[in-house]
Order: structure tokens, then C-alpha cells, then sequence
């Protein structure tokens, strides 16, 4: 396994063009994943940061250090990965298809830790081909969060790897319990926060370049807008959110959120406005 | 001194309920009643009979109904020589109603009478506002024209513009009934599946009793309804779901499961039953439906000790149970009105709660499950809508009618009341 460690990560938007300039790799199947980690040995949470956070995925200071927003600390080692030669396809048309956070300990501002990316695993999509990373976060020596991100490349033939399975029941009767606005400036503003600045989710110009028809929010941001509701008003300690995608939410949009479930142990999905598309699938579990 | 008589009852009649400003937004309580009384009056060949007495009510009533249900016997075809008096129990009222007039039959004060119930929330009383109200009353009060015109320049053109309206909510909690509700899912976890399975079905028993005809002798039409217009016979699991919380904005946000689905809506309506001796049937050749034999009324602490507003017929029932010597399980029939489907969910949840039962019922045990294919068989208020003062006599009507068809059985009422006040009672009918 070699590891790689980053003191100071590159700025914005130089890690954003690296990841651009990395189109030019092969898309075919890939037979197997480099043992990579990346490491940030010393990183701080920052309440400013996490008040930025809050303010533009739904949270409010009651619910703590939210258990998704550590994922916010992994992101700069992604985009390294990303734009390295370890990463098998170019960033650019690769789709985030699931995401799984669990948190073992509440987090909390001004907690000194240590922040991991690992490569993970290959896995054969009916679309295409997925490799995971696994994102880890410890404090002292205590792993107190990680999460796998599932990233797909699309119209991959013969790909390899285990084969797919959803882990969430696709059968529970889902109930509406709340619409809210995507509004047509999130893209930016999540963006910003998040240090994300795919031209796909900032404007419908920008996004068009990318053969979308307006911008879509983005992935992790309706994620935590969903958990922002669903999450109770006080911090907690374990937790776990697992979320697919399914479809892209156009913006500016109206989402609806489907739940079922007590306060423990939820299953959610966000959809359209009508309530018959549905956005992202996913399940939260407490304690 | 006499002794007890059995009282019976002959049959019901009412009105079609409609959804509040809609078909009877025209329409006062007077006339509803009217026209659910003289359906009674005419079913049961009354015309001129003087009755014992007709005891009734209704929840929102203008101040100008005071003599509501006497005004409405004025205007049926009964002799005029009937008395009639109002009562009000909230929710509770057409019951209490019934039993009112069944305990002076019981006790051969009277041979029969009528026990009925109205209401309306679209032609619903609206006061003036407040400060307005204080200075009418001032120039009312004033004695010389200067006091009287000092007192009209106190008037401001705003005040008319801020007139009260009635609020469907508790004064000493200032929470509406369905923030209440709210409360109790939460306290009872009743999730949001059950409440829309429970209102889908009584949907679904309603609309069926309908195709059998169930409804044609318990109803006349009113204003060209002849079916209650909140039934939806074509409901799917998939609409209800479909709807968003109601009332989880104050009490529980973005945890809400009470949706206009599986709450009742406001709705117009009234409703009649008519009580006798059987002696009195007897003479008039007019079968008994069936014999209310007990009731019960009860009241809980819902502010200081917070027991949930709506779980008095939880406390009612056992203790009418225990008088009656029958267990929770002895009924063929269960009519739980469904003000809101977690009402009926919590109330039958503590009454399968070794600790609800023990702790606060004072019982030895839990009451246990009742076989929920007995529950609301021809549907209930979900399906129906629940004019607050109407619903009792719809049910004690079902319920009887219901009790005849089978031949014989018994039968059990409950019914939640605002200000946590529950009223519950037996019908029983017995083999021949």
C-alpha cells in the first residue's frame, strides 16, 4: 500500500483543472485498482466552515457537527485522486452513484484529526464499472468516522469485480412528509463551501457544455439537505447514512421528501415535485 | 319509585355529511336539524305524536340558537307540545345526547324521545373583534349622549376588518386538536402507514356498505346530496401517502404523520335517533334495532399531567366495562370514532399496554387486542366526516342497525371529546 501524505493540498481551482486535464485516460474495464492511501496527518475542524456548511444544506447549530459533513475534510484528497495517475478513469463522466457515511463518534469544532482516502474496490454496475473509495477519519488513534463513495463509470462493457447489490429494501411503502426548493444559485453557493466546482452544477450555461439541459444540485448536497430533516434537533453520537442516486435534480427545482420509518431507523427518498421521480434512495440509522 | 326499564332503540335518521364550505355552506344548523329530524319523523310515522323530550346540540352555534333544538322540533311536523332542550359535550354531544334521553326513558320519566346532533363549520358563528365588542357594550352602558359618542370615537375602521373567528383549538394548551393528535402519535409511535391504512379502509367499508345498501333507511338527502361527500370510494394507499403533514409544523417538525387524510375534515351535517320503552315500540308495531344498555363518560388531565387530549375513551371504556362485568373482547361490533386515525391507534395501542393499563387504568392486567375486522365494519368519520355534534347519532344508528342485521350481539361505542373528555357506551341485542 503506498501512502501519500499532503500537508498542503493544492488550491481550488488548481486541484479542479488537474482533475479536467485527467480525460485523457483509457475508459475501458479496469482489471484492478492501485493500493493507494492519501493522508492529511493534522487537519482542524472549523466552525466557520461548518457555520457555511450549515447555513447551505438545512442544518442548524442544535444538531451539532452533522454526521455528512466530515466527508467535507476527505474532499480535497478525492480531487487529488482523482486528477492522479492512481484514479483508472478520467474525473470528467464519472457519476457518483452511492454513498455511505457511518460515524462511530460525534465530531466537534475544533477536534485536531487525521483524514484518509483509500482506493477500495471494483464492482461490476448492469451500467458500467464501479471502483469505491474509502474515506476514514481518526481522532488520536480512534477511527471515529468513514465512509465509501461509489463512483461509476458509464457503458463500461465486460466490467469486473463483484457484482452490485443495493443494500437498501426497495419495497417499503414511503410516505411524503415534506417539499423544499432547490433554488437556482445553489449549485454555487454549495460549490463554494464545498470546494466542488463542477461546471455542471453552477449554472445552466455551464452545465450545457456538459450535455445537461440546466444545472443539477449536487449529489452530496442533497443528501445533506434530506439528513438535515431527517436528522433529530440535537447532536448524535453513532449514525449511519447510506444514500444511492438515481436521477439528477434540475435546478432551480422543487423536491419532495419520502420517508418511512421511526426515529431511529428511516428510509427516505427524495423526488420530484410530483412525487414520481425519484431523486436518491437512501437510509439512515441512529444509534 | 320505578324500576329500570330496557331502553330501545327504534331507528336513526340523517342527513348526508358534507365537507364545510360546500353543498351546506348555505345551509344553518336549524335547517339541518329540521331536515335530520323530519326524515326520523317520517320514517317512524310521528307526524303530530308528542315525545317525551328531544335533547340535542351542536358545538358551533350562534348565540341567537339558544333554543336550537326546540326551534328545529318548531319546524318539523311533531306535535308542538314536545319539549326539547341543547346540551353540549363537544364531539361527545350526540351521544350524550342519546343517553340523556334514554336514562329518563329507563327511569319512566318518558316513553321515547329523540336524541340528536348538528353542526356546521361554514356558517360558522364570527364574533367582533375583541376591543370593538368592549366598546359596543360601553356605548350600550353609557348614559348620556356625550358618554355614548366619546365611547363610538373609541371605534376604529380596522376592528372590522379583525373579527374572531372560531378556532378548533384548546384554550388552556393553545394547540389545535390535530397538533394534539400529533402529541399522541408520537408518545403511542403510531407511524404514518398505519394511519393512512386505517383511513383507507374505512374509505373502502364505507363505499361498500353504500354498494349494499346499508345507508338507505339511516338517510334522506339534504340540498341534493345523498351521500356523504368526503367518501372517496376510489382511494388508493398511494394518494394517502401522497399527502403531507398537517399539523407537525408546531409539535413535531418534519416528523408530521397526521395528513388531511387521515384526519377528519370539518365537515356540515346532522343527525337524529329515536329512543323508547319497548312498551312504546310495541304499541306503535315499530321493531327494536337493539337495547342501549350502558354508557360511560370520562375526562383526563391533558395539561398538567399531559395524558394525551383524546385518550379519555381509554379511561372510559374499562370502567364501563367492569360495571357492565364484560371483557374488552366480548363485542361483535367496535365503533371507535376516527377523529383522527391515530386516535383510534393510540386507544387501541394502550388498551395492549400491560403498563398504560396497569399504571394509569389501575387495572390488573392489559385489556388486551380487539380483532380489528370488527372494528368500523361500514366505515367511520374518516370516511364519512364528523360534524362534531352529528357523529354520535350516525354511529349509535349504524351500530343498532348493524346489531339487527346480525340478529344479535353487543356492540361498543367511543367517542373523544375536546377538553380530553371521552363518551362511550354498549348496544346489545339479544337472540330471539
Amino acid at each position: 500500500m503506498e501512502t501519500i501524505e499532503v500537508h498542503t493540498p493544492p488550491g481550488l481551482l488548481k486541484s479542479s483543472l488537474n482533475v479536467l486535464r485527467s480525460g485523457k485516460k483509457p475508459a475501458g474495464p479496469v482489471e484492478s485498482l492501485p493500493e493507494v492511501t492519501y493522508v492529511i496527518p493534522r487537519t482542524t475542524v472549523d466552525g466557520a466552515h461548518l457555520d457555511k456548511y450549515r447555513k447551505v444544506c438545512g442544518f442548524t447549530a442544535a444538531q451539532g457537527v452533522p454526521l455528512i459533513y466530515p466527508q467535507m475534510l476527505t474532499f480535497p484528497l478525492v480531487m487529488q485522486f482523482m486528477a492522479s495517475k492512481h484514479c483508472p478513469w478520467p474525473g470528467l463522466g464519472t457519476v457518483h452513484l452511492a454513498n455511505t457515511v457511518e460515524q462511530y463518534e460525534a465530531l466537534h469544532c475544533g477536534d485536531v484529526v487525521r483524514v484518509e482516502v483509500s482506493s477500495g474496490d471494483l464492482i461490476a454496475h448492469d451500467k458500467g464499472q464501479i471502483f469505491t473509495l474509502k474515506l476514514r477519519i481518526f481522532r488520536g488513534d480512534t477511527l471515529i468516522w468513514r465512509a465509501t463513495q461509489s463512483l461509476l463509470r458509464m457503458a463500461v462493457s465486460n466490467p469486473r469485480g463483484t457484482i452490485y447489490a443495493s443494500s437498501l429494501d426497495a419495497d417499503l411503502p414511503l410516505s411524503r412528509q415534506v417539499d423544499f426548493e432547490a433554488c437556482a444559485s445553489i449549485g454555487r453557493r454549495y460549490g463554494r463551501v464545498s470546494g466542488d466546482i463542477n461546471p455542471i452544477h453552477l449554472s445552466a450555461m455551464s452545465a450545457k457544455l456538459f450535455g445537461f439541459r440546466r444545472a443539477i444540485a449536487h449529489g452530496m448536497w442533497t443528501k445533506a439537505r434530506a439528513l438535515a430533516i431527517l436528522l433529530p434537533d440535537h447532536p448524535v453520537d453513532e449514525a449511519c447514512a447510506t444514500v444511492e442516486f438515481k436521477t439528477p435534480l434540475f435546478l432551480p427545482g422543487v423536491a419532495s421528501l419520502w420517508t418511512h420509518g421511526n426515529h431511529d431507523s428511516k428510509t427516505f427518498e427524495l423526488r420530484d415535485a410530483l412525487g414520481q421521480k425519484p431523486h436518491l434512495r437512501g437510509q439512515l440509522c441512529i444509534g | 319509585m320505578t324500576t329500570i326499564r330496557r331502553v330501545a332503540i327504534i331507528g336513526g335518521n340523517r342527513i348526508p355529511f358534507a365537507r364545510s364550505n360546500g353543498v351546506y355552506a348555505q345551509s344553518s344548523n336549524q335547517e339541518m336539524l329540521t331536515a335530520a329530524l323530519q326524515g326520523l319523523i317520517d320514517r317512524f310515522e310521528l307526524q303530530g305524536e308528542r315525545l317525551g323530550e328531544v335533547a340535542g346540540g351542536a358545538v358551533m352555534k350562534h348565540p341567537r340558537d339558544f333554543n336550537l333544538v326546540r326551534e328545529s322540533v318548531l319546524s318539523t311536523t311533531l306535535s308542538r307540545q314536545t319539549p326539547a332542550f341543547d346540551l353540549q359535550q363537544a364531539c361527545g354531544t350526540g351521544l350524550e345526547a342519546c343517553m340523556v334521553v334514554a336514562n329518563k326513558i329507563a327511569l319512566g320519566h318518558i316513553d321515547c324521545g329523540i336524541g340528536c346532533g348538528v353542526d356546521t363549520t361554514s356558517d360558522a358563528p364570527i364574533s367582533l373583534n375583541e376591543k370593538m365588542r368592549r366598546i359596543l357594550l360601553d356605548v350600550n352602558a353609557a348614559k348620556t349622549t356625550g358618554q355614548r359618542l366619546s365611547n363610538l370615537l373609541r371605534l376604529r375602521p380596522g376592528m372590522l376588518l379583525k373579527p374572531e373567528f372560531p378556532r378548533n383549538v384548546e384554550p388552556r394548551t393553545g394547540l389545535s386538536m390535530g397538533e394534539h393528535a400529533e402529541l399522541m402519535a408520537k408518545e403511542w409511535a403510531i407511524s404514518r402507514e398505519e394511519q393512512d391504512q386505517l383511513a383507507l379502509k374505512s374509505h373502502h367499508n364505507s363505499a361498500r356498505a353504500y354498494e349494499e345498501g346499508f345507508y338507505t333507511d339511516l338517510m334522506t338527502s339534504f340540498n341534493g346530496l345523498n351521500q356523504d361527500n368526503n367518501l372517496r370510494a376510489d382511494l388508493s394507499i398511494e394518494k394517502l401517502r401522497s399527502l403531507k403533514p398537517a399539523f407537525d409544523k408546531k409539535v413535531a417538525p418534519n416528523q408530521g404523520t397526521l395528513t388531511a387524510g387521515n384526519s377528519t375534515p370539518l365537515t356540515d351535517g346532522a343527525s337524529s335517533v329515536l329512543l323508547a320503552s319497548e312498551e312504546w315500540a310495541k304499541a306503535r308495531n315499530l321493531p327494536v334495532l337493539a337495547y342501549l344498555t350502558f354508557s360511560e363518560v370520562a375526562a383526563v388531565d391533558f395539561f398538567e399531567q399531559k395524558e394525551g387530549l383524546l385518550m379519555a375513551p381509554a379511561y372510559a371504556v374499562p370502567r364501563m366495562l367492569k360495571r357492565a362485568g364484560l371483557s374488552l373482547q366480548d363485542f361483535d361490533f367496535y365503533e371507535i370514532h376516527e377523529a383522527f386515525a391515530a386516535q383510534v391507534l393510540c386507544t387501541m395501542k394502550a388498551w395492549e399496554d400491560e403498563t398504560f393499563c396497569k399504571e394509569r387504568l389501575g387495572l390488573a392486567q392489559a385489556l388486551g387486542k380487539i380483532d380489528r375486522a370488527k372494528l368500523n365494519v361500514n366505515g367511520s368519520s374518516l370516511a364519512a366526516g364528523h360534524p362534531f355534534a352529528a357523529t354520535g347519532g350516525r354511529v349509535v344508528a349504524n351500530l343498532a342497525k348493524l346489531l339487527d342485521q346480525k340478529g344479535a350481539g353487543r356492540g361498543l361505542i367511543s367517542i373523544c371529546a375536546a377538553s380530553g373528555q371521552g363518551v362511550v357506551a354498549i348496544l346489545e341485542k339479544a337472540g330471539e
